[in-house]
């Protein structure tokens, strides 16, 4: 946060500008961060359409309801993700806090749905606690802090599971397992449970004090503090909240595969942070939305749906497409932003 | 207290962090990749090769499978869409091989193929086959990263009636109801013959060492208790004093065979799950000074780069696990879908390398 003196200092000149000529600058600025959070939307749109006319295999029933399902996991974990991130923080454990959470989930299923579902939710969110104190009250970085963690959490997986070699079963016909399975009006419980808990976070960051605190310690933390926002606390609430987020998007995933897969999440947080960051968030943290980190998810979803429509890339080919797309994405992205503004 | 619009500066920083945060993505995936020589060239060649031969008599004594009993109308497999999901990235000969056999196969008999590749992320897998299946494959060959877990694929699968054939690896559900074969290596047997293939190496003394493969899957777990219980029952005189997973990857091979000189400098020999981490644990053998020979190392596979491991004098033997499954997967294939009854478990006969033949067939290997 070296930098946080110098962008308030350029964010007052600008406060000052739009201060002489209020109407125009003010739009002009309220639509830059329209464009900042629909920037990645009117992407997906346009990739959505293109896959639509190329291939009549995409816009299927079947194949929405497979990419809403199978994305609903990392949205859960992205959610966390973005309290983290507009706190400036970054959050690496969740990748193995989610394995974890899956592992976890599964060996309680047997003593019920409640155990199945407190136990991930309370051994992630305690790791979540300790990387927030950590972070908070020592003053240690976020990257290093949660790189520690997710070291552990993996370690704690590999030690519960014979090095990964057994797996615990879920029972096919217990509740726990419907959780993943069922699907009413035609659409998967987890993908009920994450809209109805993207409505709630957005909520919670944009109508309560604790969201407000939560944008004030990633716009400027000494500026914050002045003010009497508890930082201390708020990061040690995000941190947690981003633990807890893990490990019932684990349980989910747990519930919906019946089984508590030990290879899983590797790799996950990086997913995650992408599309946090696609959906018009900074990692500077101040600034993001939790519509836009859904809009990012989808997108690295009807990526990969994309991909596979086109069913003949080598693997090798596969993330060079991958890759370039998220580049022209977030190119688009920022040039979408940039071009609201000049107008 | 309302977040302030962004200015351009900080919308270039966005740019740049989130190039940088794709790039770390896509750098973490490119480096569990292993540049392999043999991988780069000739794969079309490898792709005429022979393909496997049946281990157990056809028609032979194990249960079979029928398209009544599985559920599901014949239909001609010239005019279907097969759908092929592969677990691993073609970056190590076997899966390049594999991939190559299923698809020489698909292009000799004129069937529309359909590929994914989940890149070593199961997640992905379970979504690549629900894409395969919504994009209208008729039938599934599947190489399963994972075991378990498997569920939301078979009851996609069993609602439309797609045969599934797995191969190389299990799925843990049960056979003519979630799937209808597995075509593959007998592992208890592997094992066995590279313990076999140790004791000969040692003389059934000294401390020796395993590579693991990678966990939550089938091969690992039985080539390591092939190899483990031979050696009880026939050479006491080995022991087993350590064991850690290599992730079936050469880089992971060679970092914990580092580790294992550190801790036993006095290791007689290291029994290797796979080639690539037995070619690590060359390279990390190399590293510590050790000379061709001073460490016996057994592997399994067959690639072409380990068997030239053999005719250096780095390792003792190869015992050979076939990827070729174009040619038996699409017979069997063939076979259900006009009605015939298939086994629900074909399991391929495989060779094996050692000092005698490893000059003379080093370009049977793969």
């Amino acid at each position: 946060m070296t930098t946080g003196t110098e962008e308030t200092v350029v964010r007052a000149e600008t406060a000052a500008v739009s201060g002489d000529d209020p109407p125009g600058a003010r739009r002009s600025e309220r639509l830059s961060a329209v464009a900042q959070q629909h920037g990645a939307l009117v992407t997906l749109a346009v990739v959505v359409v293109a896959a639509s006319l190329g291939f009549d295999t995409f816009l299927t029933g079947d194949n929405l309801e497979n990419m809403a399902l199978s994305s609903a996991f990392l949205a859960v974990v992205a959610l966390g993700m973005t309290f983290v991130i507009v706190t400036g923080g970054i959050d690496l454990s969740v990748g193995s806090l989610f394995a974890l959470g899956g592992v976890l989930a599964a060996w309680g299923s047997q003593y019920g749905t409640v155990v199945a579902l407190l136990l991930p939710l309370v051994v992630c969110g305690l790791v979540g606690l300790v990387n927030g104190l950590l972070i908070a009250r020592s003053g240690l970085a976020p990257f290093i802090v949660t790189l520690a963690s997710m070291l552990g959490a993996r370690g704690v997986l590999l030690a519960l599971t014979d090095e990964g070699s057994r797996t615990y079963l879920v029972d096919k016909g217990s509740f726990f397992a419907d959780l993943g399975q069922g699907a009413p009006l035609g659409i998967g419980v987890p993908v009920w449970i994450t809209v109805a808990l993207f409505v709630l976070g957005a909520v919670v960051l944009r109508r309560t004090r604790f969201g407000q605190y939560v944008y004030a310690v990633g716009g400027n933390e000494d500026a914050a503090a002045l003010m009497g926002a508890p930082v201390a606390r708020t990061k040690v609430g995000v941190y947690t909240l981003s633990g807890v987020c893990a490990g019932l998007a684990g349980a989910l995933n747990a519930a919906w595969l019946v089984s508590g897969v030990t290879i899983l999440g590797s790799g996950m947080e990086l997913e995650a942070i992408s599309a946090v960051v696609i959906g018009g968030s900074l990692l500077t943290g101040g600034f993001g939305y939790l519509s836009g980190t859904l809009v990012g998810v989808a997108l690295l979803k009807v990526i990969q749906n994309v991909i596979n429509q086109i069913g003949s890339l080598d693997s090798a080919y596969q993330q060079v497409v991958s890759g370039a797309f998220l580049a022209v994405v977030v190119i688009a992205q920022t040039w979408l932003g940039r071009r609201q503004r000049v107008l | 207290m309302k977040p302030i619009a962004p200015l351009r500066r900080t919308r270039a920083r966005t740019l740049i962090a989130t190039g940088l945060v794709t790039s770390l993505a896509l750098l973490t995936a490119c480096t569990k990749s292993e540049d392999s020589d043999a991988g780069k060239g000739g794969s079309s060649a490898r792709a005429s090769d022979p393909g496997q031969v049946v281990a157990s008599p056809s028609g032979g004594s194990g249960p079979t499978c029928t398209i009544g009993a599985y559920g599901g109308g014949k239909l001609d497999l010239k005019s279907a869409t097969v759908g092929f999901s592969q677990s691993e990235k073609e970056a190590n000969p076997f899966r390049i091989a594999e991939t190559a056999s299923i698809k020489a196969e698909a292009a000799k008999r004129g069937v529309k193929l359909l590929t994914a590749n989940a890149q070593s992320q199961f997640s992905k897998q379970i979504s690549d086959v629900q894409d395969l299946i919504a994009k209208g494959a008729d039938l599934l060959v599947v190489a399963p990263l994972n075991s378990d877990g498997w569920e939301p694929v078979l009851r996609t699968a069993a609602a439309k009636h797609i045969p599934i054939v797995t191969v190389d690896r299990k799925i843990n559900a049960t056979a003519c109801k979630d799937y209808v074969s597995f075509i593959g290596s007998d592992f208890v047997r592997q094992g066995e013959r590279a313990a076999d293939s140790m004791i000969e190496a040692t003389g059934g003394k000294g401390e020796i060492a395993i590579l693991l493969g990678a966990a939550g899957n089938n091969v690992t777990t039985e080539r390591t208790k092939g190899f483990e219980d031979r050696i009880k029952q026939k050479a006491p005189g080995l022991k087993v004093v350590f064991r850690q997973t290599g992730d079936f990857a050469r880089e992971k091979g060679q970092s914990v065979t580092e580790n294992l000189i550190q801790s036993k400098p006095g290791i007689k020999g290291i029994y290797a799950e796979n080639d690539e981490m037995g070619l690590g644990a060359v390279n990390a053998l190399k590293g510590a000074g050790k000379k061709p020979g001073d460490v016996k190392i057994v592997t399994i596979d067959g690639t072409r780069n380990a068997v030239r491991g053999i005719v250096d004098g780095w390792i003792s033997g190869v015992i050979e696990s076939n990827p070729r499954f174009g040619p038996l997967a699409f017979q069997t294939l063939d076979a259900f879908t006009r009605g015939e009854p298939v086994s629900e478990d074909i399991v391929i006969q495989d060779s094996a390398y050692t000092k005698a033949n490893a000059a003379a067939d080093v370009d049977k290997a793969y």
